[in-house]
């Protein structure tokens, strides 16, 4: 892992096109502004461990039975 | 093995316009891009988003609405630009769904698979108030 020190308001830059601001400092909260094209996605890292996981784990193999939700009451078309 | 033949059957024969086009995939599978949804009305309200070319590899998702009926999720501005949104009604939001074992069925509400319903281009997307729900919400199913 490459280790920097930016102040507030210093940025690096990652592969030439993506840009991270540290935009606020709050005692232990550093708050990072990113900047990057469309195509990349940006998460918070236990945020998308989690789903990752999640998805992994619901990847189906074949069609297993599927469990029976209760029947809905039908709903107040308003 | 028929169900198996049946899905291959269903790819085959899907139309271009039908096609789910997820340019980032879902999260830990992005290199999967290509998607159908496939339906069977006995497993209404449950849908298979199926990789188009894996019959073997699908998702079950749900619409939550109908599970959750207060569900809100706050799509990020740089993921309705992604998917150029509209409206919020140019949306299809549709939840995986975890199958734990008989009866135990769980639903991601932090991380919908959204859709533009126009242009079936589709997103998994963190929502914005992610905090306000669960990674593994039960469903209830009957016992």
């Amino acid at each position: 892992m490459l280790i920097l020190s930016r102040k507030l308001n210093e940025s690096i830059v990652i592969d030439g096109r993506i840009i991270v601001k540290v935009v606020r400092v709050d005692g232990e909260v550093v708050k990072l502004g990113i900047q990057a094209p469309m195509e990349v996605t940006v998460h918070r890292q236990e945020v998308y461990e989690e789903i990752q996981k999640n998805n992994k784990e619901a990847l189906t193999r074949g069609r297993p039975s599927l469990p029976k939700l209760p029947r809905q009451l039908p709903t107040n078309k308003s | 093995m028929k169900v198996a033949d049946d899905i291959k059957a269903k790819l085959v024969s899907v139309k271009t316009e039908n096609i789910i086009r997820m340019p980032l995939g879902l999260l830990g599978f992005e290199s999967i891009k290509q998607y159908v949804m496939l339906s069977n009305p006995e497993e209404h309200p449950f849908l298979w988003l199926q990789v188009l070319e894996d019959p073997n590899l699908a998702f079950l998702v749900i619409s939550p609405f109908e599970i959750v009926p207060d569900y809100r999720p706050d799509i990020p501005n740089e993921d309705v630009e992604f998917l150029g949104l509209k409206e919020p009604s140019d949306a299809l939001i549709y939840n995986i769904v975890t199958l734990k074992g008989p009866g135990l069925a769980t639903v991601n509400l932090k991380g919908p698979i959204v859709l533009n319903r126009n242009t079936l281009i589709g997103k998994q997307v963190v929502i914005a108030n992610a905090a306000d729900y669960a990674l593994q919400h039960s469903l209830p199913t009957c016992k």
